[in-house]
């Protein structure tokens, strides 16, 4: 798909949200170590609200990125986000305590040195290139890292490659049933690559406002963590699998109503089985 | 309406400089993958490198048409050039995969077979519906012979148009383009998977048999990632659309070679790192 | 010998699968007016034609269906592995995933129409209502067929990559069929029923979609029940085609010359629907004949 896309000012500048991005995302998810300490797995839903902040801060990204019309679709960028993300966070995992900050940093290289294979050997000279491909290849690891946490309770390497379940009485280590071995880490990377890509394709256009298209990324971040809770009973205890359902649906309520709220302030006007209206000329 | 910002225009010129430092960047990737893992790592980033240079080269064969072809106004397939490489390879992968115990030669062909298979019934099918849907004969908008067989072009564009369809040239270009995207994941998937196999028993303490699913899948998870960011590298080359082998877009290729040798060393050195560290 | 009779019946449940997942998927796309053709129904108002189209542009179909059936799949397989009976959990799955495409529709529609606000173009609530179940509807036949058929590859036939993965690469695969071949019929056919037929449309007529109907509003409904006769059904063919031929030929032929015989058919396949091909294009340029030399004798 091919739509003209504008340039439009305005808003919070983008710095401020990459910060803010960068350091709730952070800080969520090594919240999700409190599992660890606590010895639970009540704590899994900071992986999901690390989604939602991570993706809040990708889309804009997103943004400034395509408003200089890059030539192909705005979900490319995303794939690209992911797929250099994906990888960048599963070496990241082996670090232990410091596994995000290897992801950061890791991911940050690689978009990096895509951005300047992007814009220099394949001279696009788009001037955000560099930055927003490395920003959303940060973006990419971070998400799938917050994803593994909330499906499985944690993003240490065993506990993605392996399961205990007890069968016939006796525990078994299952690698079959787990995040990687399951592959539900293709959900993951294709939630979150939707995810990111969805609030500037839906909102592009002239009446483009910063406020409607964030709440629009909060809602698909918390319309992913609903699945991906959902999909953590499988892989963590049932109480806590119910509890960031739950914390998934509030949040994307609240979120769904507001961006509606916003459409609906936005829009020409709110019709309901009406005709298309008269303009003069046509 | 479009206000898009003052860009200075991509065009399809080499950048001398660039891809020096491209160059320069593989071959310190190389050695230090040396470094960490002198024989098994080495050989699998090598058919990593190959692997995404042929996902790279061969998204430039296939014929996208983007928006305007899905209006009849411009020839290609109407879909995006990254996703529908993607389509393409990835049915190659799924064939390549399934093959992957009878050998690597014979998996990659598989692989690239069901790539190919899968462009040509697609390109079929949409010659097929601007033939008999739609009643357009397909023409370029590029050349005025197609080059392979020779029939005049520019009269069987109608008026206002760009052309539409697929005219031969353009089909083959889908089929080989869809044999090269389906061997080269193939060949990322099953250097991975060698490699997976043969250290994770090891790094995981557990029998080749047990860590066989963590390993398939995360090969075909980074196969289909490396897959991705190749694809969606040379979209960027070509900027969008291209008619196939014949487009004058086509010329960019030494350019994507580059990038995507350059980011498939890296994004397989690291992969490499998972378990060579 | 039994084994190869089970494959081939598995292939064949298989390829009606993919049959049925391809032609509902286009259908569904077709009356969300997503993928490409969208890029008309964007542009309609702006041009001053104001319209009552469904417009909802989550993605491309191609990583859109990756992500509706790797959901289905993975959720599906999440629910196996809590032991509940497979055909159960991959309903159930495919319920939750059509759930995330209502909800992505409808954010996607709102979206694209707000931000259209200065060109007048005004949302209407009818048709998220009554345009957005007739997609689930649809995009939830082409997710159940699309995850049942990569549960019977993985169950039945043995591949080796996990449910989702499989679901991730059938889905992209299917939305790149479907786009491919379903989009023009849509994009030309019907968005632009006013114009020639039997030509591509002219770029100055760019943005003049049909927007009434043989009585009242055309709406988005009617285009699915349009571009499903042949759009539609090329698409399911296309995709079913796919599915069918690439399995047949490995069950069939993977024994034979240690993988070479599978290699063997697929190229002679390949050069079957070349020849195929070409005669379709050599047939519509003899009958339809070129625009400039022979306008009179067509019309």
């Amino acid at each position: 798909m091919s739509v003209k896309v504008e340039v439009i000012e305005g808003g919070v500048p983008h710095n401020k949200i990459m910060i803010a991005g960068l350091v709730s995302t952070l800080v969520c998810i090594y919240l999700t170590y409190l599992n660890a300490f606590t010895n639970t797995e009540m704590f899994s839903f900071f992986g999901g609200l690390a989604v939602v902040s991570a993706l809040i801060w990708g889309s804009h990204t997103i943004k400034v990125l395509c408003s200089y019309g890059i030539g192909t679709g705005v979900p490319s960028a995303g794939m690209i986000a992911f797929g250099s993300g994906v990888i960048a966070m599963l070496l990241a995992t082996k670090f232990g305590m410091l596994a995000p900050i290897v992801a950061l940093v890791l991911a940050a290289v690689i978009g990096f040195i895509l951005g300047y294979v992007s814009n220099n050997i394949l001279n696009m000279k788009i001037p955000a290139m560099v930055q927003a491909l490395t920003e959303m290849a940060v973006v990419g690891a971070l998400t799938v890292m917050g994803f593994a946490a909330l499906i499985t309770g944690g993003f240490s390497f065993v506990g993605l490659t392996t399961s205990k379940a007890v069968f016939m009485g006796l525990p078994m280590t299952s690698y079959g049933n787990s995040f990687l071995g399951g592959g539900l880490i293709a959900v993951a990377f294709l939630l979150g690559a939707i995810a990111i890509q969805h609030p500037f394709n839906a909102c592009l256009g002239p009446g483009w406002k910063q406020d409607r298209m964030l709440m629009l990324t909060a809602e698909c971040g918390f319309l992913s963590m609903i699945v991906a809770a959902v999909m953590s009973f499988a892989l963590i205890s049932a109480g806590s699998a119910i509890i960031s359902l739950i914390i998934a649906l509030i949040g994307w309520f609240y979120t769904y109503s507001q961006y509606f709220v916003l459409s609906k302030r936005d829009a020409a006007a709110w019709l309901d089985s009406k005709p298309i209206p008269d303009t003069e000329g046509h | 309406m479009s206000a898009v910002a003052a860009k200075p225009q991509a065009g399809g010129a080499m950048n001398p400089t660039a891809m020096a430092v491209g160059v320069v960047l593989l071959i310190i990737i190389l050695g230090a993958c040396w470094v960490v893992s002198p024989n098994l790592g080495l050989m699998a980033l090598i058919g990593i490198i190959i692997g995404g240079v042929l996902i790279g080269f061969g998204t430039h064969f296939v014929p996208v048409g983007g928006a305007p072809a899905a209006m009849g106004q411009a020839p290609g397939i109407a879909t995006g050039v990254a996703m529908l490489a993607a389509g393409a390879g990835l049915a190659g992968l799924f064939g390549g995969a399934w093959a992957a115990e009878q050998g690597m030669v014979v998996a990659v062909v598989t692989g690239g077979i069901g790539g190919g298979l899968m462009m040509a019934i697609t390109c079929l099918m949409v010659n097929f519906v601007y033939v008999f849907g739609m009643g357009i004969p397909a023409a370029s908008g590029k050349v005025l012979h197609d080059p392979i067989t020779g029939d005049s072009q520019a009269e069987y564009k109608s008026q206002g148009t760009e052309g539409h369809g697929l005219p031969f040239v353009s089909f083959v270009g889908g089929v080989i383009g869809g044999i090269l995207g389906g061997a080269g994941g193939t060949l990322i998937y099953l250097e991975l998977l060698g490699l997976y196999e043969a250290t994770f028993p090891t790094m995981m303490n557990a029998t080749a048999a047990q860590v066989l699913p963590v390993a398939v899948s995360v090969a075909g998870m980074f196969a289909v990632a490396l897959f991705l960011v190749n694809a969606v590298l040379t979209a960027y080359n070509i900027t969008g659309t291209i008619e196939g082998p014949h487009d004058p877009k086509f010329k960019r290729w030494p350019r994507a070679i580059v990038a995507s040798a350059v980011a498939s060393a890296l994004c397989g050195f690291v992969a490499i790192l998972i378990v060579a560290m | 010998m039994e084994q190869i009779v089970f494959g081939i019946g598995i292939t064949a449940l298989t390829g009606a699968l993919a049959t049925v997942a391809g032609s509902a998927e286009d259908t569904e796309s077709n009356i969300g007016s997503q993928g490409d053709p969208n890029s008309q129904v964007q542009l309609a108002p702006q041009m001053g034609f104001l319209h009552r189209i469904f417009n909802k542009a989550v993605a491309g179909e191609p990583p859109a269906y990756g992500l509706w059936c790797a959901l289905g799949a993975g959720l599906a397989w999440a629910f196996m592995a809590m032991q509940i009976n497979a055909i159960l959990a991959i309903v159930l799955g495919c319920v939750l995933a059509v759930f995330v495409q209502g909800v992505y529709a409808t954010t996607a529609y709102l979206g694209r129409t707000a931000s259209l606000a200065k060109f007048g173009q005004p949302v209407y609530v009818d048709i998220i209502k009554s345009m957005t179940t007739v997609t689930m509807a649809h995009a939830f036949i082409a997710i159940f067929c699309t995850v049942a058929l990569c549960q019977l590859i993985n169950g039945a036939l043995g591949h080796p990559f996990p449910l989702p993965l499989l679901a991730l690469i059938w889905g992209i695969a299917l939305g790149a069929a479907g786009s491919a071949t379903g989009n023009p019929y849509y994009g030309k056919e019907r968005q632009y029923q006013n114009q020639k037929f039997g030509a591509g449309v002219p770029i100055s007529a760019s943005g003049n979609i049909v927007r009434y109907a043989e009585a009242g509003e055309r709406n988005s409904i009617d285009n699915g029940f349009f571009t499903h006769k042949i759009g539609g059904s090329a698409s399911g063919i296309c995709f079913g085609l796919i599915v069918f031929l690439e399995l047949w030929r490995t069950i069939l032929f993977e024994k034979i010359y240690a993988g070479w015989g599978a290699i063997a058919v697929g190229v002679l396949l390949i050069l079957i629907f070349t020849v195929i091909d070409r005669y379709i294009e050599v047939w519509a340029r003899k009958n339809y004949g070129p625009y400039t030399a022979a306008k009179e004798a067509e019309s």
